[in-house]
């Protein structure tokens, strides 16, 4: 396979809104009930039932207007797209086609230390189908409608994507800033957020080939996958003297293969026609600022004030705005002492993260206790305890074992700062160390080390190491 | 006027017409779409799209859970069902 | 002589006769009617409930504005627990679990449904002829063929026989190019399409959703205003509903007009029409002008080009609104041994030959490559034709017109499609424009066939309709002739 192919990638991604109720029902909008339980008459596509539009999805998507940089159309309209499937019981789902409520938006992606500008071709609103399931009996597949009618925005992006990496972060920045902005909850093994890829091949510098699009991948794993396979499918393909088909393909996730959709005799033609039962959406100016006041700070501005403002390290800001409950807990955290958000940030990603892990908790669940950890915190930060101390005493501190300048007390943890002391200390421990020291002086830095260990223990561990550390170093030197 | 490719179009609307049929409707179709045909006639290059006849409209919802029917309600037209599923032959992809 | 519904009411007030007496008597004749003018009839058992609450209502003095009014109700309004079936093969078997909105308002006011009248499958036609259940028969005769059975008209058909010959005091209809209208013109009753809007479409099987319109038909003017009193109200459920304020339409329905009335009569419809149609026209002329009603010639621009529009649009909608009968959730299923036979088998195997065509016609001006010559061309022509009426209605109060080019014709007679299609040609514009349009009862034809006028009002003036209607209805004369 030579070596100058290059892939062009489009993605249009489905996100299932966080309302509590469907796009034109009042059915419950939820995941893992029970079958056909959040059905009703409009859902099923009884005779004579009618649509009637949650406002609350269209406040979602002017959100997210305002998050992925969008033109917010004020005019909008509900187009029919006409098709037969068991999910979809109405023979039509009802979309946007000629009139999204949201174009030429667009999204800064980081692959690598790369910064890369993502252009969005449009996002509009439409409803989810129900779900088949084919597998329990070999003869018959079974239908359950509670996902008919779920609010979805589709967000199609140009073919501005050029590696399974820029996708994969491509997808995982939109799944932050949908989840920032509380318009999706991210949560891809339910399938809240799902992406069909389309992917064609072409020479470097050559023309466009024909695209195939690989449909209803919902893990960041199966899109690298499936890119990298259908990659090289059409590859071969071409290189063996063949043409590219468009097609529409599966992916099957037990063999890595990417497949064509059994062949319909005529292609699809879905006959886009506007509603009849709807009437065009026409937003207000006024409507449209008041969703803009709840968008809140988005992931990038969070993590650009992170690293500029509070003086965090790039990757550790990263790791804090990754989610947004991370964030609020960090943002809680700083509000609430004076202990350097730096020094907060680096506590963060690692011990009381890991807390996290081990546990098994929610980020957000360690909000009620920020008031304790960041007095903990500001004991370590004073050097009033040693960082080892304070590593000590967090799990008791998240556990609710007490206050922290309590349990320091009640394990005799202070650490001895005072200098008059250490140098005391020192000074007996410098006796008879000659050799030693002429070590030190000759430029071994190892011996350092020792003296520092064997302040510390003098001190039983409680003597303040930087300072030893500080106070050695005059000394040696001398 | 191109010809009706009545397989494509009966294809796209879900309907197996009788093959001894299909010029009938084919045929129907051709003198209906010919008849409508004067349409063409018309300049609307002025003119907009009359989408609804309502112009306004305060069916608008709040976003609240409004449950009314049983699962059974939904259920009991069921030519075929398994427990609270629809039952179809099996669908292959 | 017919009863109207305040002198039924008036009956039930005085003891004269008694709830369950008056649907017995309507029952009977029902069931030994040969219109074929219900696909279900209701024995009492099935509404002893609501005969005696209604009763018990009349008794304490208290009764309900339609107490004990036996109706028939199309077969196109979802029923709560009555089979509905839109005259279909492919609903034969479908009860709903839902009451339609306008059907419960009309169960509100106390009215008892006798049964489910035919139609035309799926509201397509304009004849009654395309019925899974079988035709229906006008009530009337040519009187020099008396032995022909002719057409009620469509797709109201059955409400309209049922009304003519007695069978229920009242029944509600749909409108959608015409199909309350024409058929009440060819039975010789009242039938209403109110202004698209007014009342809620919530729970009627959809034809076309922005054209359907329910309404009355009724024997007497009055009795359409009684009846749209109850069904015509806001519907948050119906996204096209129209939330002005109602009125009372059948108080001051008789008094005098207060101002001097313009009629319009559009002169491109009276180009080539019979004598006897040209005839009603000018009776109904003579009745109104002493009554301080002027008459002035207007013109449409769009005339001809109303039906075209009409049968893109309308069949449009319907293959799309069609689509979701497939034998998987409701309705009959056909075998077949893939899902995709099963689709095919229950609907090509349910669906008659006019609903086909029609979804056919649908899916080939919706498809790519035409749907910018035909949907979206007559759409525009759709905005053309309501601004049309606009202009006209600057001049006049209302627009006066024929209901039916003809009388009615013998089943069987209008085999080829267009023929049928142009029956509509005087209903169709009002609907397009979603005016509200009346007919009343004008004459008898040579053959001693009723003969209709429809008058046409403005948006959401059914007030006005109304009154003039009732007025010319007084004047007509029709059931004295």
């Amino acid at each position: 396979m030579s070596n100058n192919w290059e892939m062009v990638i489009g993605l249009e991604v489905h996100a299932q809104l966080n309302t509590s109720s469907k796009l034109f029902s009042s059915s419950p909008n939820q995941f893992g009930s029970e079958p056909n339980e959040n059905v009703n008459f409009i859902d099923s596509g009884m005779p004579g039932m009618l649509p009637v539009m949650n406002f609350a999805c269209i406040e979602m998507a002017i959100k997210t207007g305002f998050a992925l940089n969008f033109n917010i159309n004020k005019y909008s309209v509900f187009e029919r797209k006409n098709y037969f499937y068991p999910d979809l019981p109405q023979g039509y789902q009802i979309s946007q086609f000629e009139f999204p409520i949201l174009t030429e938006g667009f999204i800064n992606i980081d692959n690598e230390g790369n910064q890369k500008k993502i252009r969005i071709e449009r996002a509009h609103l439409e409803q989810d189908a129900g779900k088949s399931i084919h597998d329990i009996d070999p003869k018959f597949s079974f239908i359950d409608l509670n996902r008919v009618g779920t609010p979805l925005l589709e967000i199609v992006s140009y073919p501005d994507l050029s590696s399974a990496e820029e996708v994969v972060s491509y997808m995982s920045s939109l799944r932050q800033v949908l989840m920032y902005i509380d318009v999706c909850d991210g949560n891809m093994q339910e399938g809240s957020l799902r992406a069909d890829v389309n992917l064609s091949v072409r020479k470097k510098g050559g023309e466009l080939g024909t695209r195939c699009e690989i449909k209803n991948l919902n893990s960041f794993k199966f899109i690298r996958q499936a890119i990298e396979y259908e990659f090289k499918r059409q590859i071969d393909v071409i290189e063996s003297g063949g043409k590219i088909e468009q097609n529409t393909m599966l992916f099957d996730t037990s063999t890595g293969e990417t497949r064509a959709m059994r062949s319909k005799e005529f292609s699809h033609d879905y006959r886009y026609f506007p509603d009849p039962d709807l009437l065009p959406v026409n937003l207000t100016q006024d409507q449209i600022d008041k969703v803009k006041t709840s968008v809140g700070e988005l992931p990038q501005a969070k993590l650009d004030k992170f690293i500029k403002d509070y003086n965090v390290d790039k990757d550790i800001a990263k790791i804090i705005t990754v989610e947004k409950q991370n964030a609020i807990l960090f943002e809680k955290m700083i509000s609430e002492t004076d202990v350097k958000p730096k020094f907060i940030a680096a506590w963060l990603v690692g011990d009381i993260f890991a807390f996290i892990k081990e546990n098994n908790l929610e980020v957000s669940s360690l909000n009620e206790k920020t008031k304790e950890i960041t007095d903990l915190l500001k004991l370590v930060s004073d050097d009033v305890i040693s960082n080892k101390a304070g590593k000590e005493i967090l799990p008791k501190v998240l556990n609710g074992q007490g206050k922290p300048s309590d349990i320091v007390k009640e394990l005799g943890l202070e650490q001895v700062s005072d200098s008059g002391e250490l140098e005391k200390i020192i000074d007996e421990a410098l006796i008879g160390e000659e050799e030693n020291i002429s070590k030190f002086q000759g430029g071994s830095d190892r011996v350092l080390g020792y003296f520092v260990g064997k302040c510390l223990k003098a001190t039983k561990g409680k003597g303040n190491p930087k300072l030893i550390n500080k106070i050695l170093l005059e000394r040696l030197k001398k | 006027m191109s010809d009706i490719d009545i397989k494509r179009i009966s294809y796209l609307a879900k309907l197996k017409l009788p093959h001894e049929k299909e010029e009938f409707y084919a045929n129907s179709l051709k003198d209906i779409i010919k008849w409508v045909d004067n349409l063409k006639m018309i300049d609307t290059s002025e003119t907009e799209p009359l989408h609804n006849v309502t112009e306004k409209t305060v069916s608008i919802r709040k976003d609240e859970i409004n449950k009314s029917n049983s699962v059974d309600d939904v259920l009991s037209n069921a030519p075929e069902r398994a427990q609270n599923f629809f039952k179809v032959p099996k669908v292959v992809e | 002589m017919k009863s109207s519904i305040s002198q039924i009411k008036d009956s039930l007030r005085d003891k004269k006769i008694s709830v369950e007496e008056l649907y017995d008597e309507f029952l009977i004749k029902a069931k030994s009617s040969k219109t074929n003018s219900f696909n279900l009839l209701l024995d009492k058992e099935n509404n002893i409930l609501s005969i005696k609450e209604s009763q018990k209502r009349y008794e304490n003095g208290n009764p309900l504005p339609l107490d004990g009014i036996p109706l028939g109700i199309k077969d196109l309004f979802c029923t709560k627990g009555i089979r509905t079936t839109a005259s279909s093969k492919i609903l034969s078997n479908f009860t709903p679990n839902y009451e339609s909105f306008v059907t419960q308002k009309l169960l509100d006011d106390g009215s008892i449904f006798i049964g489910k009248n035919n139609c035309d499958e799926f509201a397509m036609g304009s004849s009654n002829e395309t019925s899974f259940f079988g035709p229906v028969k006008n009530p009337w005769k040519n009187k020099n063929v008396p032995t022909d059975d002719l057409v009620p008209g469509g797709s109201s058909g059955g409400s309209a026989a049922a009304v003519a010959e007695g069978t229920c005091v009242a029944s509600m209809g749909t409108d959608t190019g015409g199909s309350i209208r024409q058929p009440a013109s060819l039975c010789g009753i009242v039938g209403l399409k109110p202004t698209f809007g007014s009342c809620s479409r919530w729970g009627i099987v959809a034809f076309a959703s922005s054209l359907d319109q329910a309404g009355p038909l009724t024997n007497s003017v009055e009795d359409a205003a009684l009846i749209l009193n109850s069904i015509n109200k806001h519907d948050f459920n119906d996204t096209t509903s129209s939330n002005h304020v109602r009125e009372d339409y059948s108080i001051g329905i008789n008094d005098k007009l207060d101002q001097k009335i313009k009629i319009g009569i559009p002169s491109d419809y009276l180009k080539d029409v019979s004598g006897d149609i040209l005839s009603q026209i000018e009776n109904t002329k003579k009745a109104l002008i002493k009554h301080n009603v002027e008459f002035v010639d207007v013109e449409f621009k769009t005339t001809e080009y109303a039906l075209s529009t009409y049968y893109i649009l309308a069949p449009a909608e319907a293959s799309s609104n069609l689509a979701r009968y497939d034998g998987i959730r409701y309705g009959v299923r056909e075998e077949g041994k893939s899902l995709d036979d099963i689709y095919l088998n229950s609907r090509t195997k349910g669906f008659g030959d006019e609903v086909t065509r029609r979804i056919l016609i649908g899916a080939y001006v919706l498809s790519a490559g035409y749907y910018d010559a035909y949907y979206r061309q007559a759409q525009k022509v759709r905005r053309l034709i309501k601004d049309d009426f606009q202009r006209i209605f600057n001049d006049v109060d209302f627009i006066l017109t024929p209901t039916t080019p003809n009388e009615a014709f013998k089943i069987g007679d209008k085999l080829d499609p267009i023929s049928m299609y142009k029956n509509d040609i005087y209903t169709v514009p009002t609907s397009l424009a979603g005016l509200p349009g009346i007919s009343i009862p004008s004459g008898l034809s040579t053959n001693g066939l009723p003969l209709g006028i429809q008058f046409i009002g403005n948006y959401f003036e059914e007030k006005k309709l109304l009154q003039i209607a009732a007025l010319a209805e007084k004047e007509l004369n029709f059931n004295e002739q």
